[in-house]
């Protein structure tokens, strides 16, 4: 599943560790999430969307695979 | 009042998860973020069934036959007992877990068991064929639980991997 969240993240001038303890997760998450290794929980890309505040799709985008 | 609810709901969804800082894997694992306290409110029950197994078996049961059965019952089952509740300390501190770091774990310690069972099974075949001589059977409980440590450390090690 291809994502935004590095995108979003620089533009709020984040760090993967500031975004981790927002989300309450840990560094290497984000890290996974950004590099497309993982694909979060529907919970977890619920949180991703509401503290970018943008639907859960311009956020994650099924990559067709 | 709909709208009041959303909010509401928005509240009780994130508040409880975002500011509470997951349990980390590399705290009870020897490198820079070790945390001997987290450790021992993880594995300390496992030093309490090392220790009381290895007592039982090497100075208590082989030396005293004479005891009455169900003292050595007990002898026998106490680290079996703190086992279990090393059992469940590990569940609860998995639970603490983000969902990745879960899913690492987990993967790690179902390899460790599985794996730990076939060394086992493994070990007891090379006896009976005479490859080994019976010393070298796995039965003794503290080096199952060794057993179990290494092969978890080894099998995070490579499901750590995949998400580095």
């Amino acid at each position: 599943m291809k994502n935004r969240l590095r995108e979003l993240r620089a533009a709020k001038e984040w760090s993967q560790l500031d975004l981790a303890e927002k989300l309450g997760v840990s560094r290497q998450t984000i890290n996974a999430i950004e590099t497309e290794k993982y694909d979060p929980s529907l919970p977890l890309a619920f949180k991703v969307a509401w503290l970018f505040k943008l639907p859960i799709e311009e956020i994650f985008e099924h990559d067709g695979k | 009042m709909c709208k009041a609810r959303l909010t509401s709901d928005k509240y009780a969804l994130h508040s409880s998860v975002m500011n509470s800082k997951p349990a980390l894997p590399e705290e009870v694992e020897p490198g820079r973020d070790y945390s001997f306290r987290k450790d021992m409110r993880v594995n300390g029950w496992s030093w309490a069934a090392v220790l009381t197994s290895f007592v039982g078996e090497v100075f208590l049961l082989p030396h005293h036959k004479d005891w009455p059965t169900a003292l050595r019952a007990v002898i026998a089952l106490v680290p079996l007992i703190f086992s279990l509740l090393w059992v469940r300390s590990v569940m609860q501190w998995i639970r603490g877990m983000d969902e990745l770091q879960r899913r690492i774990t987990t993967a790690a310690a179902v390899f460790a068991t599985v794996t730990t069972l076939f060394v086992i099974a493994a070990s007891h075949l090379l006896v009976i064929a005479g490859v080994f001589p019976a010393r070298f059977q796995v039965t003794a409980g503290f080096i199952i639980i060794w057993l179990v440590v290494c092969f978890y450390l080894f099998g995070r090690g490579i499901f750590n991997r995949r998400y580095q």
